[in-house]
């Protein structure tokens, strides 16, 4: 939507804009940052997180049981092997796998802790008041807000990201997917998947 | 710092009744109930102490523990939920 | 003594809202971008932690926390820290 090189010629009439540049200008007039080191965080940001990378994580999980068993043990080290060291360096990565009965789903009440490195920016509705305040109390029916409806047999686990530990969901493998290999399978993978809002 | 892990796997635990008036990651919801320890991970600084400018914050081991929906809100048919919250060894306390 | 971030359980916030499911993960505007990337440079600085970060959000006053925009906070939060730690 917005493109990441237009440091200093924000094209929003918004006065809270202006008032984001005029503390960018502060800082920048006491030395603690320049355009350019803004500037680049975010391209190199936009370049290293994204959603891409946890599904290819799921996709590897789906297709190699060992790697899956290591994932789920410790998720920051398995991340690694995949060459995602640097991105889970901040925090702990802790994964959850979906099974036929039973379904994860991850909120962050207190404010909105969220893999960033693995997903990209979190979507406004996991910041929402709402997702905070019901996923923990009525997780059924904010799922299916979601379109999402559960049979009633599967049970539901909340995981509140009250620490320094991120979370990602594994969802279950899609029936009649056998024959695809992991980029294909990476591509069936969506974001509200690994966060439990979807099936997928 | 702590020297091991306090509460096992497995282990009964209740999120301690304290009300502090700084910073804190133990939820109001979860005060007072008791849930099962189901993951322990590495020592972190407490983030009260780390919030009002502690030079030595504590550390201590984050546990993983499971409430039950009907635990935290009742026993009606939408509680049939678990809640697992990550919290610092000294928001809890043994339960029986 | 709760302060109102503390939200888990409670009532009256409404449906959640999922948005466009298609949409790519992004900012939802160049300013928040730019809001995100600022305390990630202060926090690098060692300006402040993210506890910190995270209580000057928590200590925003009950009625604005709750009217303001997420990045909004943020901003806020960064204003008061900067003031704060006196160091522009």
């Amino acid at each position: 939507m917005t493109s990441p090189h237009q440091h200093h010629e924000h094209h929003e009439d918004v006065p809270v804009a202006a008032r984001v540049r005029r503390l960018e200008e502060r800082l920048i007039a006491a030395g603690l940052t320049t355009d350019d080191e803004i500037d680049d965080l975010l391209t190199r940001f936009y370049a290293d997180a994204s959603p891409v990378n946890g599904a290819r994580i799921v996709a590897r999980a789906w297709t190699d049981e060992q790697f899956r068993d290591r994932l789920l043990a410790d998720g920051s080290a398995a991340a690694a092997e995949l060459g995602f060291g640097p991105q889970t360096s901040d925090y702990q990565l802790r994964v959850v796998a979906n099974t036929a009965d039973r379904h994860n789903v991850i909120v962050c009440t207190l404010c909105s802790c969220y893999p960033l490195s693995l997903l990209g920016p979190s979507p406004s509705w996991y910041r929402s008041l709402a997702y905070r305040s019901r996923t923990v109390r009525e997780p059924r029916a904010v799922l299916a807000e979601f379109g999402l409806n559960l049979p009633a047999a599967t049970g539901i686990d909340v995981w509140d990201s009250t620490s320094e530990i991120r979370y990602l969901v594994v969802p279950v493998r899609p029936a009649g997917t056998d024959g695809l290999d992991q980029d294909e399978l990476a591509a069936l993978v969506t974001r509200n998947g690994m966060i439990g809002t979807a099936a997928v | 710092m702590t020297d091991g892990v306090r509460f096992p796997l497995g282990s009964r635990v209740r999120a301690r009744t304290i009300d502090p008036d700084h910073h804190t990651r133990l939820p109001r919801y979860l005060r007072g109930h008791t849930g099962e320890v189901v993951a322990a991970a590495a020592p972190e600084p407490l983030p009260d102490d780390v919030a009002r400018g502690r030079a030595e914050p504590r550390v201590e081991t984050v546990y993983a523990v499971r409430f039950h929906g009907s635990e935290l809100w009742g026993s009606d048919p939408a509680s049939s939920h678990t809640v697992i919250a990550d919290l610092w060894e000294c928001y809890l306390e043994e339960a029986r | 003594m709760s302060r109102v971030h503390d939200v888990g359980g409670q009532t009256g916030f409404g449906p959640v809202d999922p948005g466009d499911a298609a949409e790519p993960a992004q900012f939802g505007a160049d300013w928040e971008a730019h809001v995100f990337a600022v305390q990630r440079i202060l926090l690098r600085r060692g300006v402040f932690t993210g506890d910190e970060m995270r209580d000057a959000i928590e200590s925003i006053p009950p009625e604005r926390y709750l009217a303001a925009a997420y990045f909004e906070r943020w901003l806020e939060a960064l204003e008061v820290l900067v003031e704060r730690k006196g160091v522009a």
